[in-house]
């Protein structure tokens, strides 16, 4: 009884923002919140930027990385007959069927954060998110110029700390940083790749062991600050100075180690951005604006030189 | 007296199987990287073994008694978490012993349900796997939790400092286990645990408490995984709520690779501290080589395999025995 009257209640609802064109009911299902600070943070600011625009009625749920509770989430959200679904996707290829069950019912998917496979593109309306290949690509910058203001860049060695084997982030953003720095450096070369699997006491094992292999390390690049705070955390153990040390989505670890004179740079990447652009994508879609169909947010280089534009990240 | 000689080298071979085995490896890594056997290399794989290590003596005692434990991965990402987010509201000082009380009650729901209770050890600490995992991040609200003042707290002498040269780590894993050896092989206690996970029965009709051995078992290991995670959370000040994620699994193979039966009754701590350096060195030796990741996974498992399969066949005294 209790169910019924709350489904006439939504489909009441729905049925008047039809009517006036104004409310917008959003269904989102994120990945896993609370498992890291990014995802905490991004679902705070995107509750917030719900409650603050009038013409947003926002659903959010939350798959706790279950990739079969994501599933399920996707149908009572068609169920709901919600306007759109923003979904962050558990795994990529698995919630292909599930998104075009909700492309098929007419109900606009935005991807945030990662995208799906290629398989199911034709099923989704934009995706909102980070570009990391430029991210990857920016380090390599970053790392570039700082060598050649050292004037190093023809002797330069490198080595590089990635994210977890297999996952898209890493992949994208390994491929960005190896492709761009030749193309910006030549000279210089990267002389071991290594997964530190996004964690830190792993990232600092590895780095260990570069430190014992190679007596000459002018630049590390890792897939993210947490791993680069890991391998900065070894070298000084070892007592390895004027090691050049990048990363990526700057964690507020990586900006203290920064303000500290110990860490290059990174990428900023805020999770209140990523939040809000996919709001914004979804809003935009509904709204009939014209949206590309990778609508990334920007991600700007951050080193110790221009830290003071930033605010420190919340995670 | 040639046969006396025979059976004299297939004794020692039956005892030190794995030991063999670490040595085999030992010397293959070190012909194939110059690097592998330098004073820095191998103090920095005992450091970093240490974690796995002091978790894996622990295990030990538990899998002994005949039972499992695979809650030790998330009850170190639990034990971490806790300490570093108390170092910076009570300080260091209370923050360590309130750690490891609260640790130490996880142990004891643990050994209650499994000793008491009598239920499955392999459902019980799968579902406390989860159950903490859910409780440290619960507690953290899904935040890292990191030391403010990095510099100036004493609290990283545990995972950084070094005594005599020694990095402390090391000398509390081998002073930790130097400890339980002597718990395991030289006290009533120690006899006990092996007599439970032996033959239970047997064990009852000595007149030894079943249920109380193992809810104890489950206390040292508790104890253990503290002592992990204060070392971890000293060595990097800082953390992420996955950080012991999949350790478990690590624990097992080195208590496994030691020798100790899964089905209880045997197994030393000595060898078990063999178990946890060939894991160890393994890992660190593949990546001197250089060998490309995707590769190392294969690779790490099928030398496990293979110290597993040396071990067995020295104390059966052939290499090849099929079942029945």
């Amino acid at each position: 009884m209790k169910i019924r009257t709350a489904l006439v209640a939504s489909t009441a609802v729905f049925l008047a923002g039809a009517a006036s064109a104004e409310t917008m009911k959003i269904g989102i299902t994120q990945n896993n919140v609370g498992v890291d600070s990014y995802q905490t943070t991004y679902e705070k600011a995107f509750i917030a930027a719900a409650e603050a625009n009038a013409d947003v009625e926002a659903v959010v749920l939350d798959a706790g990385g279950d990739v079969a509770r994501q599933i399920a989430q996707m149908e009572d959200l068609i169920q709901q007959e919600v306007d759109a679904i923003i979904i962050w996707p558990t795994n990529g290829e698995a919630v292909i069927p599930a998104v075009r069950k909700a492309h098929q019912a007419g109900i606009p998917v935005i991807v945030t954060n990662s995208n799906i496979a290629e398989a199911g593109f034709d099923f989704v309306k934009s995706f909102s998110g980070p570009d990391n290949i430029t991210q990857g690509a920016r380090s390599a910058e970053i790392m570039c110029d700082k060598f050649k203001e050292m004037g190093i860049e023809n002797e330069a060695q490198v080595v590089h700390i990635t994210g977890q084997p297999g996952y898209t982030t890493a992949i994208e953003r390994a491929k960005g940083f190896e492709d761009r720095l030749p193309e910006v450096c030549p000279n210089v070369t990267v002389v071991d790749t290594q997964p530190g699997d996004w964690n830190r006491e792993k990232s600092q094992q590895v780095m260990e062991a570069f430190l014992v292999k190679y007596d000459d390390i002018d630049g590390v690049y890792a897939g993210d600050d947490n791993m680069g705070v890991g391998a900065l955390n070894a070298a000084k153990a070892a007592g390895r100075e004027g090691i050049i040390f990048v990363g990526a989505t700057n964690f507020a670890v990586g900006y203290e180690a920064m303000g500290a004179g110990e860490y290059w740079g990174s990428i900023y990447q805020s999770p209140v951005d990523d939040a809000e652009a996919a709001l914004k994508t979804a809003i935009d879609v509904l709204e009939g604006k014209d949206v590309p169909f990778l609508n990334y947010f920007d991600t700007p280089k951050i080193t110790q030189d221009n830290m003071g534009d930033f605010t420190k990240p919340v995670f | 007296m040639a046969t006396l000689t025979k059976q004299k080298i297939g004794g020692i071979l039956a005892r030190q199987g794995i030991l063999i085995a670490f040595a085999i490896f030992m010397i293959a890594f070190t012909l194939a990287s110059a690097k592998f056997l330098s004073v820095d290399n191998v103090f920095s794989v005992v450091r970093s073994s240490a974690i796995l290590g002091v978790m894996a003596l622990g295990v030990t005692f538990v899998v002994i008694s005949g039972n499992l434990d695979l809650s030790v991965g998330s009850m170190m990402s639990f034990s971490t978490i806790v300490v570093l987010d108390l170092h910076d509201k009570i300080g260091p000082a209370l923050a360590i012993p309130a750690m490891f009380a609260m640790t130490l009650c996880l142990g004891a729901i643990i050994g209650f349900l499994v000793g008491y209770l009598r239920l499955n050890s392999l459902i019980v600490t799968l579902g406390m796997l989860s159950a903490i995992h859910g409780l440290t991040l619960t507690y953290s609200g899904g935040q890292n939790m990191d030391i403010a003042d990095k510099e100036g707290t004493w609290f990283s002498v545990f995972g950084q400092g070094s005594a005599l040269g020694i990095p402390v780590p090391i000398l509390i894993f081998v002073g930790l286990a130097a400890f339980l050896g002597v718990v395991l092989a030289r006290t009533p206690f120690g006899r006990k645990v092996y007599a439970v996970g032996g033959n239970g029965t047997a064990a009852t009709f000595s007149g030894i408490r079943r249920a109380r051995i193992v809810f104890q078992c489950y206390l040292i290991s508790s104890a253990c995984v503290a002592t992990a995670g204060l070392i971890q959370a000293s060595r990097s000040l800082g953390s992420q709520n996955t950080v012991g994620q999949g350790l478990e699994l690590e624990v097992l193979a080195a208590v496994i690779l030691g020798g100790a039966s899964l089905l209880g009754g045997s197994g030393t701590i000595f060898k078990t501290v063999i178990g946890v350096l060939i894991l160890g060195f393994i890992q660190n030796g593949l990546l001197l080589l250089g060998l490309q990741f995707y590769v190392q996974f294969v690779v790490t498992w099928v030398i496990i395999i293979l110290a597993v399969w040396l071990d067995i066949a020295a104390k059966r005294g052939k290499l090849l025995s099929p079942i029945a």
